[in-house]
């Protein structure tokens, strides 16, 4: 990974001069997490790394921290994608909330990304991190001099295991070269697959345990890069009132199926929703879930061609079936 | 509000909560009633102008709080009153209808339909059959499920 | 703004009922229609405990005068501020009930109606169940109520000019018709001149009129109508504005000729040397001068350049028509000029192209000179054609003696992305083989059919008497490949009805070639707002019930644009949109109706869904001082149908009167 992280840097040390801000990852507070990075000055483009624990999705900051969708302001972006990131990013200018004009994207083709609360579980006591390299079925971790052997389906991210685009489907420019993919295209979502398998009952009593944890934090939301409402969310609003603040079980379910309606066809699978989560909860899956349904009704994919119409914003008055 | 019981809803046995367009449905539902076809009585009709305006988050609030059923009917595609509405309502109510079973919600208890203002026969059908399966599918049994998952070993952390 | 507070309890019995709204139930009997089946009594006294009911009661016939004087009376009395009817369905009486709270003064908004009639003692003979679903049902709209707000319409005034684009019959129709009637009229013709494609028929069916004689005179009305004002050559270049208030541009193209000066005497064309020139007007079977007038009827009667022949314009040489105008009319330097007009209301009749034959391989693919379309058939019979109205074929100028037309060329053909009928082909086709047998008496005349289209009147009638009379032979059956043979033409076909194959040499084919959407007809769909079909004809806003209206508020249709149909049928639209226009405009302002959507700023994002779904376009872009921007509904154009408010996300769009809070209010009356 320090090639990589030589040459991400390289690459924005080439055209930092006509970009007002570089969105990145660099170290975070201990070795075993990085941290988004807005570089601002050239001094500071060294910090910038890349490796299996930037896991951050940047393009959730386009939108709500940086009005990316105003053309005629200064701002010119210069951002890091991986293969799920940059798809947001498409799906962000699907919509015309981000002008492309304003945007160099730096794309960085992807083996996957650790989730370290597994990690962490599997290997406890795991301090600091020298490097972590993921192969595809291994992960490597050196940590105090060491190189440790994980078993990739183990530690990466529950989105890595089911990734079909680790190369970005939108970028300036490309450091390295692509990689294999670990799922088909076409592939079902397997954990889903597995969910569709059970009883009608059984679903509803694994959705049951797993909601009742929420606590309404809405850490999901804030950290998705599609939800821009933020705090016009209708999950909140006293008005028009979809939802009480009432802490029971068809509360937390209404909030959840929100989110789904409202990102059906939308969501890119990032994955960022289920990592912020602080109760645990794999809301990835709802999303999962309606995607696929999606892709079944209309043959249509989130964040892959920008110049695509969402399929809930039009119609085709010869479809049938429906 | 929602804590004032009213008293009617504890008596009934089962809610369907129909959600008609003024233009098509509601009219056929209308002359279903002119020409006196008999209907069970557990429907309870919300009007709106075009199933357009349905959003898939009322079907969800309606079954989600309770109710055993959820219809809404619209006009027939390429006759919508304001040309294109029931169009989107077709995409958006099949998707979260093949949805509901996913968190565990019979797909049977919701159903989207056209019917048109002449048509009040079908409407007759239509409530008399779908009142029917929901009375087969019983009372909505809420969220809490009758069954333990078991764990996904994907899910582990 | 509405909730309960709670009832208070004072000291001792006392007790104190807190109201934020006062609501008066009221719940009619309709004779025995309701009240047979239904506990009524019940129901109001029900209704009265609900939250916000001050007063409830019931009533034989609340539609009646003293029905509505009770609730007129009762508002008075118990201060209401809110009525729910329990009653027949709102789709019956709610105007009626509408009007009788405003006299009371009351918003006619802040009432609602609950259908225990139609939906409920009429369809069941369960008293019990019946008492219970009409108390469910008041209780549905006393919720929904509770969220009403009072709404007020506006009104906004109208431009009573009409814009007119496209200038044949059935746009000249409604330019006169409106004109006529005291309106202001722009009309927009794409080519130099107007007329159509009717201008350019011999003969119309199935009377055998002369088509300029009959067209000329409305022509002739146009151009000297004081209302109208024509913009020949000219085209829609952008449309803003709404209903009422259109504001239009046009760009004018450039003629090279300042027609305010020309007199259309002609000289030019007469010494113009560049005689290659298309002639489109006559269907590319003769050539015509690089300056021309179309045809002698054209109005305007000026004339034209083309600048692709132009001997001046392509090589810088010439200029022999500046030298003998007399009036100085000649401007090489002229170029497009863009002009504004505004209107209260549009009406579209830009009329169609003909499908192009050549992909026909099996029929020449447009190799053949004398396998020509109907329309340049139409040019030849006409006397002021190419051939002064001689039919001769076009490759040595003989008289043909056996011709045979071939119908459904480009229509009924799938295969083709043609699947419709274009309606009028088999009328044209009898009428052309009758003037060929007119022409020709010893020519013999075959037409190939797949049925035969003849609805109106004296239709049927007048294709019999091709047959029967003309002695035009018709064999059911397609033509599956024509080729030559010598100077002959071989026509291979079939005749289904008599199980045999057909072969006639022929000397002239004649292709029914079928009508498709005018070209350029999407872009100008585009920027009128209007919609249009999978072949580009454009959307009418009701197929049976509102053939000549788009739903674009302001903008009707008229003539084929809107499908293929015959010449009285354009004419008849063309009426139809003048009559829709005056309709519009028989008031100096239109009142919107309030229950349209509305946009709260502060809860919008900007994120444009609900611009992109509006089936109307009456949503658009506004940015506010800090530079954002947030959509806003134009009211007047707004129907009401609600589809931005399931579309909006944080849910910024609502639809008045049927906002979230009140379908909410009424689904939580049926769970909670």
């Amino acid at each position: 990974m320090k090639d990589t992280t030589n040459a991400v840097q390289e690459a924005v040390k080439k055209v930092f001069d006509g970009l007002d801000v570089v969105l990145g990852w660099k170290p975070g507070y201990d070795s075993r997490h990085m941290t988004p990075a807005f570089i601002r000055k050239a001094g500071d483009i060294d910090q910038m790394v890349f490796n299996p624990l930037c896991v951050q999705n940047l393009s959730g900051y386009l939108v709500n921290t940086l009005d990316a969708g105003d053309a005629e302001k200064e701002s010119r972006i210069g951002i890091c994608v991986k293969g799920c990131d940059s798809r947001s990013v498409v799906e962000l200018i699907q919509e015309g909330l981000v002008a492309r004009e304003r945007l160099h994207i730096i794309g960085i083709p992807c083996r996957g990304v650790v989730d370290m609360k597994k990690l962490e579980r599997l290997r406890p006591g795991l301090e600091s991190v020298e490097q972590v390299t993921v192969e595809s079925d291994e992960v490597i971790v050196t940590t105090a001099g060491n190189p440790e052997r994980f078993p990739a389906e183990k530690v990466l991210a529950h989105k890595c295991l089911q990734c079909r685009y680790p190369n970005p489907v939108i970028y300036d420019e490309l450091i390295g070269d692509p990689v294999a993919a670990r799922c088909d295209k076409d592939a079902p979502p397997p954990v889903v697959e597995t969910l569709d398998g059970l009883s009608l009952e059984e679903r509803a009593g694994f959705w049951s345990s797993e909601l009742d944890r929420c606590i309404r934090c809405y850490a999901c939301r804030n950290a998705c890069p599609l939800c821009v409402c933020q705090d016009n969310c209708i999950a909140e609003t006293r008005s028009p009132k979809w939802v009480s603040q009432r802490s029971g079980l068809p509360e937390k379910f209404l909030f959840h199926l929100i989110r789904t309606v409202h990102l059906a066809g939308r969501c890119t699978e990032c994955g960022e929703c289920m990592r912020v989560c602080p109760v645990g909860i794999p809301v990835t899956l709802l999303m999962e879930k309606m995607n696929h349904i999606v892709k079944d009704l209309f043959d249509y994919e989130a964040g892959i061609d920008p110049e695509l119409k969402l399929p809930f914003q039009g119609y085709d008055p010869s479809e049938s079936g429906i | 509000m929602e804590d004032q019981q009213a008293t009617t809803t504890q008596e009934q046995k089962i809610r369907i909560v129909g959600f008609l367009c003024n233009w098509c449905s509601y009219g056929g539902a209308d002359t279903a009633g002119v020409c006196r076809f008999k209907q069970p009585t557990d429907v309870r009709i919300v009007r709106i102008p075009c199933t357009g305006r349905m959003d898939p988050m009322f079907v969800a609030k309606a079954l989600i709080n309770g109710a055993d059923g959820v219809l809404v009917s619209g006009c027939h595609p390429n006759d919508c009153h304001y040309s294109v509405g029931n169009f989107y309502a077709r995409r958006r109510m099949e998707a979260f209808k093949r949805f509901l079973p996913f968190i565990g919600i019979d797909t049977r208890r919701f159903r989207y339909t056209w019917v048109s203002a002449s048509e009040g026969q079908v409407w007759q059908q239509v409530i008399t059959e779908f009142t029917e399966e929901i009375h087969r599918l019983g009372p909505n049994p809420g969220l809490a499920g009758t069954a333990e998952a078991g764990r996904i070993p994907a899910l582990a952390i | 703004m509405t909730g309960v507070i709670g009832h208070a309890h004072g000291p001792g019995t006392l007790k104190i009922e807190v109201y934020v709204m006062r609501i008066g139930v009221f719940v009619c009997k309709c004779g025995t229609n309701i009240a047979g089946t239904v506990d009524t009594a019940a129901v109001a006294k029900k209704a009265r405990s609900f939250p916000d009911v001050a007063y409830a009661t019931e009533y034989v016939y609340m539609c009646s005068e003293p029905g509505q004087q009770e609730i007129q009376e009762a508002i008075k009395t118990h201060n209401l501020q809110g009525v729910v009817v329990a009653a027949c369905s709102p789709r019956m009486h709610e105007p009626t009930f509408r009007r009788a709270v405003e006299k009371a003064g009351l918003n006619r908004y802040m009432f609602e109606q609950a259908n225990i009639r139609e939906h409920c003692s009429w369809v069941s003979n369960d008293k019990a169940a019946n008492t219970l679903k009409a108390m469910d049902t008041v209780r549905m709209s006393v919720e929904k109520l509770r969220f009403n707000e009072p709404l007020f319409s506006s009104q906004v005034p109208i431009n009573k000019r009409v814009l007119i684009i496209g200038g044949g019959v059935a746009g000249i129709q409604a330019a006169l018709d409106c004109a006529d009637g005291g309106l202001d009229v722009v009309m927009v013709e794409r080519e130099s001149t107007i007329g159509g494609k009717m201008a350019k028929l011999d003969k119309t069916f199935p009377t055998i009129d002369c088509s300029s004689c009959i067209l000329g005179p409305k022509m002739v009305d146009v151009a000297q109508n004081e209302n109208i004002t024509l913009h020949a050559c000219s085209e829609i270049e952008s449309v803003s504005g709404y209903v009422g208030n259109f504001s239009v541009q046009i760009r004018k193209k450039a003629t090279y000729v300042d027609w305010d000066a020309c007199t259309g005497c002609g000289v030019c064309t007469e010494k113009c040397p560049s005689k290659k020139a298309y002639d489109k007007f006559n269907e590319g079977l003769a050539t015509t001068t690089a300056i021309n007038i179309p045809f002698p009827q054209a109005i305007p009667k000026k004339a034209v350049i083309d600048p692709d022949y132009c001997l001046y314009l392509t090589k810088g040489k010439c200029r022999l028509c500046e030298k003998v105008c007399q009036v100085n009319a000649i401007r090489f330097d002229m170029e497009d000029e863009i002009i504004t007009e505004e209107v209260g209301a549009i009406i579209t009749a830009t009329g169609y192209d003909l499908f192009d034959a050549s992909v026909y391989g099996e029929y020449g693919g447009g190799r053949y000179p004398d396998v020509i379309s109907a329309m340049q058939y139409e040019r030849l019979l006409s006397a002021a054609g190419p051939t002064g109205g001689h039919v001769k074929r076009p490759s040595d100028g003989k008289e043909p003696r056996d011709i045979v037309f071939i119908s459904c060329v480009g229509s009924r053909d799938p295969s083709v992305g043609r699947p419709y009928c274009s309606a009028v082909c088999c009328m044209y086709i009898a009428k052309q083989a009758i003037m060929t047998r007119d022409h020709l008496p010893d020519s013999n005349c075959y037409v190939s059919y797949m049925d035969i289209r003849s609805p109106g009147k004296n239709y049927d009638e007048f294709v019999r008497r091709a047959q029967e009379e003309y002695g035009v032979q018709y064999f059911r059956g397609r033509v599956g490949k024509i080729y030559p043979r010598g100077d002959k033409l071989i026509v291979q076909g079939a005749d289904t009805l008599m199980g045999l194959q057909v072969e006639i040499e022929a000397d002239l084919v004649v292709l029914a070639t079928g009508i498709q959407a005018a070209a350029g007809a999407e872009d100008l769909a585009e920027k009128l707002r209007i919609s249009y079909d999978q072949y580009g004809f454009y959307m009418e806003s009701h197929p049976k019930l509102r053939p000549v209206e788009t739903n674009t508020a302001g903008v009707f249709l008229a003539g084929v644009c809107q499908g293929p149909k015959d010449i009285p049928a354009s004419v008849g639209q063309g009426s139809a949109a003048a009559s829709k226009v005056q309709l519009l405009f028989a008031r100096d302002t239109i009142e919107t109706d309030p229950q349209v959507a509305s946009v709260n700023d502060q809860v919008c994002v900007g994120c444009g869904k609900c611009i992109d779904v509006c089936p109307f376009g009456a949503i658009q872009w506004k940015t506010l001082r800090d530079g954002s921007r947030k959509a806003e509904v134009l009211e007047t154009v707004c129907q009401g149908c609600g589809l931005c408010n399931a579309t909006c996300p944080p849910k910024a769009i609502q639809l008045r009167h049927c906002k979230d809070d009140q379908i909410l209010a009424a689904v939580n009356a049926v769970c909670a």
